[in-house]
């Protein structure tokens, strides 16, 4: 049995550090979806393609590593335009990264829904949409994440 | 004027100790509305210990306070599911039995003085009892679901109960060595000083004891979930697992109850209005003492984890045990010295 | 028809109980365990629930693409699991990172290795049903993911090295907001300490359990922190010269006991150097391109320059069709849960011929069987949490 001159005061110990927590609690919680988080620049999110910069070289296709990015050819044309497939995307950024006219870029979104299975595979037409967070367009604020040395990460209003 | 004197007789018999207090306050009706807010004030204060919010949403704005009566609902539209093998009858009636037995203990606690529902000089003596038949309908469950980790439950609620009731029994005892009576109400009235000052061994131990039956961590080896998955009731669903999970939460409010008559000066100081509108509204102030024990040890759960069997029983035999006899010696001392 | 709660073989009182994979604390895995009364007689690990067929998907796949798939085995510890398959492909090719690379590299892992650990306390936390020690490892980790969002873009799927050098440069104001990381996580450590480390019903639970001796750990082939930990100082940072690890000074602790309670201690004195490594990498971080010039120069100069300037990389065009030169080629690294280590064949084509990786907790495994017969069934989350185990990394 361990001596309980010395696991008495380490009980009180425990029991401070938890009712010190309980007084002064340090949360971390953001209440999505009425707060939103703002997301660093370089985020890898949803991808937005811009087809007056695309040759169509289908060199994202290439790279993808999940088979997600396809090439849509249309009737009568040679080569195709990107679509993407979010089943199987992994958002990697090699599509992103490998495109040598800056077509393809990742916007800082990610928490998109969609209703239906069909609707996750974009033709390069909606791929030219810009994608929009739905708790942003239905008002949210957003909130950055701040380095603090006594609470870890807070969540600031941007 | 027959209806009228029928309606008269039954509300005098619903106002008298005998049915108002088991049933109404602190009884049936109190404890059930405890355990409703009491697991919710658990799950609140370790959610502010560990960094997150707990359950918020049901009643947005009063942070969400009727969460459990939402979990109660759902759990009265699910399916109660029996399985093939288990030992039906008793499969049913055992829990039924749990809690009926986890209830008696109301009938001998007293809300205010000349409140007491079975006004008997042993009372403290049936309530000690009654409780610890709770631990048999629990063997009852754990047999009966013909599962094996409900077996190794039941057989961890034996164990257990072997450790802490004889802790349990003996200091509060010691108290009523301390007082010269058995008699809950007379308990009270003879607290000149707080029974945790005269007392404070047994007190400790008595607190200890209390947190072991009632399967609070550090000690909540029978549901032990990352080991035997819920123990005993772990082949129980629906309105009977609710039962079951609320259990151990009605015997810590019958013991705490225990504590505050034995410990913290019971109902004192009587609030003397409210005591002469109608007597067990005196005990508001024993209700509000048990109330806060509890809260201090559901917070004790985020704080520990959780003891080995072993290491609980030999806790309760020589650590505990040892000091709940010293408890009989001061207990003997304070009587001869102070109340003689 | 009853159930039987007897198993024929053995003796009477022996009774088996499956922990199956649908159970609380099983993870992705079954064991059957045999007791006697409540004494483990043995512990049978069933291990293969998330065997996804790593291996052989990689023989179809281009080898840039497989840097993302093998990352997803471990995924808490992403860029330690994917900088051996980069050191293995980089022999093949023959292109040596430049020094900032290098640095970053380091930089990340040890990120991820923190995080690692932090997980892997958290889980022996919760095994202990200490529902606050795993509430706020995971709650502090959220600090260092959000540290990696800022410098790769993803919190957990970094798929940060590729053969070459890494994908994105140091963002501007990096280095404070890691100094506040790591203020913040030391001060949270103490904090550990009081709560759980030092809290005498946790050191109850993990003293004298599961004790692992040195000639044990050393014949079974166990490794990571659970070797480290009954006192024998390997650790694939110091016996494969990759990433920075050279030019950092660090320390690699270790304790003499093997119980669980050494093994937990062991992990939070790692997370202690770990801190110091990423301040003299941030310190010392050299300048220069981030990107092996052999590829770089393959660019068209317009894009060279915005490679150079935003700090995010530009893939060269061959990447998407890149032959692996003939060869065969092995490494190692150290992940969070031990060593792990690559063996790649190419026969010249684009894709591998054959991928072989041994991961940490494959060769932990034994353990379970070893560590666990004597002890009392309590015991057994026990050591299970101090272990680290991690399924989907044994399986792949």
């Amino acid at each position: 049995m361990p001596n309980p001159l010395y696991s008495f005061p380490r009980h009180l110990r425990a029991i401070a550090t938890g009712l010190k927590y309980l007084i002064a609690p340090n949360r971390m919680t953001v209440y999505y979806p009425e707060k939103v988080i703002e997301l660093p620049p370089g985020y890898r999110g949803l991808i937005r393609y811009h087809p007056e910069l695309c040759v169509q070289c289908g060199l994202c296709a290439m790279i993808c590593p999940a088979a997600a990015m396809k090439m849509f050819v249309k009737k009568g044309e040679k080569k195709g335009r990107p679509g993407v497939n979010y089943q199987r995307c992994i958002f990697c950024g090699f599509c992103v990264d490998i495109c040598p006219q800056n077509a393809l870029e990742m916007v800082r979104v990610h928490d998109v829904a969609y209703d239906r299975w069909e609707d996750m595979v974009l033709p390069p037409e909606k791929l030219a949409q810009e994608p929009v967070s739905p708790a942003l367009a239905e008002g949210a604020k957003v909130v950055r994440p701040v380095f603090s040395e006594e609470r870890g990460l807070v969540h600031e209003p941007a | 004027m027959m209806g009228m004197g029928a309606l008269e007789w039954l509300i005098s018999l619903l106002l008298s100790p005998q049915v108002f207090a088991p049933l109404i306050f602190p009884g049936l009706a109190t404890a059930l509305v405890v355990l409703l807010t009491v697991i919710w004030a658990e799950r609140k204060i370790a959610a502010r210990v560990q960094m997150r919010v707990g359950p918020l949403y049901v009643t947005r704005r009063f942070g969400g306070v009727l969460q459990m009566l939402a979990d109660g609902t759902r759990y009265m539209f699910q399916e109660f599911i029996i399985p093939e093998t288990c030992d039906k009858p008793y499969f049913v009636f055992a829990p039924i039995l749990a809690l009926t037995l986890a209830i008696l203990p109301f009938a001998f606690i007293p809300a205010a003085p000349g409140f007491s529902p079975v006004k008997s000089p042993l009372s403290l003596l049936g309530a000690l009892a009654v409780t610890s038949a709770v631990p048999l309908a629990v063997l009852l469950m754990g047999w009966s679901s013909e599962n094996k980790f409900a077996i190794q439950g039941a057989v961890r609620e034996a164990f257990m109960t072997v450790a802490y009731e004889a802790v349990v029994f003996i200091s509060a005892l010691a108290m009523g060595v301390a007082y010269g009576t058995l008699d809950l109400e007379e308990a009270v009235l003879r607290q000149r000083l707080p029974g945790v000052l005269l007392n404070p061994v047994s007190a400790f131990v008595f607190f200890v004891g209390m947190v072991m039956s009632s399967g609070k961590l550090p000690f909540d080896i029978v549901e032990g979930e990352q080991e035997i998955v819920a123990g005993p009731y772990v082949e129980y669903s629906g309105i009977i697992f609710g039962i079951g999970m609320g259990l151990a939460y009605l015997k810590l409010y019958a013991f705490s109850l225990l504590f505050s008559l034995l410990y913290l000066a019971g109902w004192e100081p009587l609030p003397a209005p409210l005591y002469n509108l109608y007597p067990a509204l005196g005990g508001v102030l024993l209700f509000a003492k048990a109330y806060l024990v509890m809260l201090f040890v559901v917070f004790l759960r985020s704080v520990y984890g959780r003891y080995r069997l072993d290491q609980a029983l030999r806790a309760g035999w020589r650590v505990y045990f040892p000091l709940a006899l010293l408890s009989v010696l001061i207990s003997v001392v304070v009587r001869v010295v102070g109340y003689a | 028809m009853r159930a039987r709660l007897l198993a024929r073989e053995g003796g009477e009182e022996v009774y088996e109980l499956f922990i199956g994979p649908q159970h609380p604390s099983s993870g992705h895995m079954r064991f059957i365990v045999r007791l006697e009364g409540d004494v483990i007689v043995s512990v049978d690990p069933d291990i293969g629930y998330v065997h996804r067929t790593m291996e052989k998907l990689a023989e179809g796949r281009e080898a840039i693409k497989v840097i993302p798939l093998l990352e997803r085995m471990t995924i808490i510890d992403s860029h330690n699991v994917t900088i051996g398959l980069v050191r293995a492909m980089e022999k093949l090719l023959d292109v040596e990172p430049p020094p900032r690379a290098r640095y970053l590299r380091t930089l990340l892992s040890e990120m991820n290795r923190i995080a690692s650990h932090l997980y892997g306390i958290g889980i022996a936390g919760i095994m202990l049903n200490h529902s606050t020690m795993f509430m706020w490892a995971f709650g502090d980790r959220e600090v260092w993911l959000q540290l990696a969002e800022e410098l790769t873009g993803a919190r957990l799927t970094h798929t940060y090295s590729i053969p070459g050098g890494v994908r994105r440069d140091l963002p501007q104001g990096f280095a404070e907001k890691a100094e506040k990381a790591i203020r913040y996580m030391e001060r949270r450590l103490e904090e550990y300490k009081r709560i759980f480390l030092e809290n005498p019903q946790v050191v109850a639970r993990y003293e004298g359990v599961g004790v692992l001796r040195r000639h044990e750990a050393s014949r079974l082939g166990v490794v990571g922190p659970n070797l480290r930990a009954s006192g024998v100082r390997y650790d694939a940072r110091l016996a494969e010269d990759y990433a920075a690890y050279s030019e950092v000074e660090f320390e690699v602790p270790t304790f003499e006991e093997g119980d669980a309670y050494a093994r937990m201690r062991q992990r939070v004195e790692e997370i202690k150097q770990s801190m110091s490594i990423i301040r003299q990498v941030l310190r010392k971080m050299p300048s220069g391109p981030f990107f092996a010039e052999k590829y770089l120069r393959l660019l068209p100069p317009k894009l060279r320059d915005q490679v150079l300037s935003t700090g995010r990389l530009k893939f060269p065009a061959i990447f998407a069709t890149m032959k692996l030169p003939q060869g065969e080629a092995v490494a190692r690294a150290e992940m969070g849960h031990g060593e792990i280590f690559y063996h790649i064949i190419s026969d010249g084509g684009s894709k591998p011929y054959r991928l072989r990786v041994v991961t940490p907790s494959f060769r932990n495994v034994i353990l379970f069987r070893y560590l666990m017969p004597g002890h009392r069934f309590m015991d057994f989350p026990a050591i299970y949490g101090s272990l680290d185990y991690f399924p989907p990394e044994a399986d792949r």
